[in-house]
């Protein structure tokens, strides 16, 4: 039997049953069934308690806007004046609500006063919701034919082909969002994981038996397989678990999870070379890291430095993860479009560019061939750190002693 | 069964030297005792024939052919610091040892078991590593670099830490795999389960090979030899005064008479001429041990 072969056997089942992991798969299904389920759950309760107000002014007015504060608030309770200014707990008393707003008409003139919880989110809703009853105090019409002449018909529609109108495009952003944060965990989690494999193997010095037996980079590579595969695994237990949790939600409450628009992904189907593309963007973001990871690993001589030598690669990981929220926003600035070109930050970006945008094949395919040829290179260099590295025993090499091993 | 062969090994890290100038040669089913003292280049020159380490220059061959991963994978190690994961059990350590070595399933198994009862480890199988005592994990890693039957045996002190009895239990197993065909090389400090176990010796210091041979072939080369008489009277004195190159060795703690004398000295003629002279209750020509031949080429190096 090939001894990368039996390296890989033995890292796959060792990590995919040893208890951080299990641990993890768990929670991470939890969380997708609970991030699915919450707003469905709670989302009324939570919402109508942030948003009751209770009214306060003459019934004539309160009754009308009632109505037209309806579709932002929930109307708690309506009074026709306050003995005092309102405090917390007349906001306890009036169904928790979360504030007071005192609706009073002079003349032509409508004016709130608001009491809040927090001043934030108020004022903005009410001058708009409320902006229909100004204008019948001012102008006698009656607010039903004011609504009625101040809808205006909007349509939004997608050029270029990738999204058909608005909703598609914001789906699609949610899904780009959710897959970057997937690479994020993923890479967190497994890139970790092998690194405490890594280390585990030196600070016992069980390295140095198996580097007898298998070369240092063909173990490297046994290792990296190994945990890229319980990773994708874990990574598919999570999306199967939150599908068949969304199909559950939507078979029982007849809708979609979030309870607003029923989720339909038939517009944003990305044509199966993107898909490839998405799947290489995140195997090469995976690879790139592991073998990094990796080789900062066989340097330290005891476990507790493993942090020492984590931190720096954390950088590019969250910094890949924020140049991928402003991706989301703005994926044909230029300034994107470089930084989906760039090794360790492109898995990243480039991943959200192409659920977003119709990103020229061109540019993919060079960030792919970049890509993947700095993951190369990244494996070449740290097969020679952790083929050294690995038998460095005492203090830790300075950066001096790397630079000299990547040369020799 | 092979020969190994190094000739003009060395290898440096950094500006420090570890091993200058390494050359031996070990016979087929021969036990090697690599000796010298800490720093000497044992264990870089170990590494350096498992591949671990590459040497700077010089060659290494296993039946004339240089040593690659394949030949590699038929040699076994066990490194002086013992690397064992602690959170595998020891039937499924072996076996993974094994199968790295080329054992395939059910084989690796059923060999393991083997081992787990040869060496006494029959109540631990089912333990994590990490919840045995020392000399059983030793037990453990023996089995782990053993368990393929291998051609060479590479041990680094493999004595160190083990209380006297798991340690002839070591040597027993190491003499049955000798028995059984495989070469061993092994470095150790105790010099008497060396002495013990070994048919052929190479003194390292500095980093180059001081002295090299069976221990028959080291004491022919040693200079001199002790002779003891007993008991210490002046006649018996002044004829061993009398004897050319012979020199009185100053520190004896017991009332007997000890004298340096050339090797080629005719000792038989000297025990005539010691009888004529008076009485001769003991009469006795000490061969140089391993520790002498060791601490005399240390000295010379130093």
């Amino acid at each position: 039997m090939n001894a990368t072969a039996v390296v890989f056997n033995a890292e796959f089942k060792r990590r995919i049953t040893s208890r951080p992991y299990l641990f993890a798969t768990l929670i991470g299904a939890l969380s997708v069934i609970l991030i699915a389920l919450l707003p469905k759950l709670f989302g009324a309760a939570l919402g109508s308690e942030a948003n009751r107000v209770v009214l306060v002014g003459d019934p004539r007015v309160t009754s009308i806007a009632a109505k037209l504060l309806a579709k932002d608030f929930t109307i708690g309770a309506t009074r026709t004046s306050l003995s005092a200014a309102p405090n917390s707990a007349y906001l306890e008393a009036n169904g928790k609500s979360a504030a007071v707003a005192v609706i009073a008409r002079a003349g032509d003139r409508l004016s709130v006063l608001v009491y809040a919880r927090d001043p934030s989110g108020f004022g903005g809703a009410f001058a708009r919701d409320l902006a229909p009853l100004q204008i019948a105090f001012s102008t006698g019409m009656s607010v039903a034919d004011i609504q009625r002449q101040a809808t205006v018909s909007v349509q939004v529609r997608g050029i270029g082909g990738r999204f058909s109108d608005a909703s598609a495009a914001n789906t699609a952003k949610g899904l780009g969002y959710l897959f970057v944060i997937l690479l994020y965990i993923a890479i967190l989690l497994n890139a970790q994981a092998i690194m405490a494999s890594v280390a585990e193997e030196k600070t016992s010095r069980i390295a140095e038996l198996l580097v007898a037996m298998v070369d240092p980079t063909r173990l490297l590579a046994a290792k990296i397989l190994a945990s890229a595969s319980t990773g994708v695994i874990q990574l598919a237990v999570w999306i199967a678990v939150g599908g068949a949790a969304g199909g559950a939600i939507v078979g029982i409450f007849g809708d979609s999870p979030s309870g607003g628009v029923p989720l339909d992904l038939a517009p944003i189907a990305l044509p199966p070379d993107e898909i490839l593309s998405l799947i290489g963007f995140f195997l090469v973001g995976f690879l790139q890291y592991s073998v990094l990871y990796a080789a900062a690993a066989s340097l330290i001589n005891r476990t507790e430095d493993l942090g020492a030598v984590a931190g720096p690669l954390v950088i590019p990981v969250v910094l890949g993860f924020v140049l991928a929220q402003i991706g989301l926003q703005a994926p044909n600035s230029p300034a994107v479009a470089i930084f989906s070109q760039v090794p360790l930050l492109a898995p990243f970006v480039m991943f959200t560019r192409i659920a977003v945008t119709n990103v020229p094949a061109w540019q993919i395919a060079l960030s792919l061939a970049v890509n993947l040829a700095a993951a190369v290179a990244f494996a070449w260099l740290a097969g020679k750190v952790y083929r050294v590295g690995l038998l460095l025993y005492g203090r830790p090499p300075s950066f001096a002693q790397v630079v000299r091993i990547l040369r020799t | 069964m092979g020969t190994l062969i190094l000739s003009g090994v060395a290898r440096s890290f950094g500006s420090v030297v570890a091993v200058r100038d390494i050359s031996f040669t070990v016979r087929p089913g021969d036990a090697f005792g690599l000796l010298g003292p800490n720093g000497a280049g044992k264990t870089t020159t170990m590494r350096m024939i498992l591949g671990i380490l590459v040497p700077d220059r010089g060659t290494i061959t296993w039946n004339d052919t240089p040593v690659d991963l394949g030949v590699r994978r038929r040699f076994g190690y066990m490194p002086e610091e013992r690397g064992l994961y602690g959170k595998l059990k020891v039937r499924d350590q072996i076996a993974y040892f094994g199968r790295l070595h080329g054992i395939a399933p059910p084989g690796d198994e059923r060999r393991a078991a083997t081992w787990i009862e040869r060496l006494g480890l029959g109540e631990y199988a089912g333990r994590p590593c990490a919840e045995l005592s020392k000399g059983n994990q030793q037990k453990v890693q023996i089995a782990c670099a053993a368990l393929h039957d291998p051609e060479l045996l590479v041990l680094d002190e493999p004595f160190s830490g083990l209380d006297p009895v798991n340690a002839e239990t070591l040597l027993g197993v190491l003499r049955g795999l000798q028995q059984a065909g495989t070469t061993l090389i092994l470095s150790s400090h105790q010099m008497w389960q060396v002495e013990d176990l070994c048919e052929s010796f190479g003194v390292i210091a500095g980093g180059t090979v001081r002295v090299e041979g069976t221990l028959r072939e080291l004491r022919a080369s040693w200079p001199t030899r002790i002779v003891e008489v007993e008991p210490a009277s002046d006649s018996l004195r002044a004829v061993l005064d009398a004897t050319p190159g012979a020199t009185p060795l100053p520190h004896v703690d017991r009332p007997l008479l000890a004298y340096q004398v050339p090797a080629d000295a005719d000792t038989a003629a000297l025990l005539r001429r010691l009888v004529a002279a008076g009485d001769v209750t003991r009469f006795e020509r000490v061969e140089p041990s391993l520790r002498d031949i060791y601490l005399r080429a240390i000295e010379a190096a130093a």
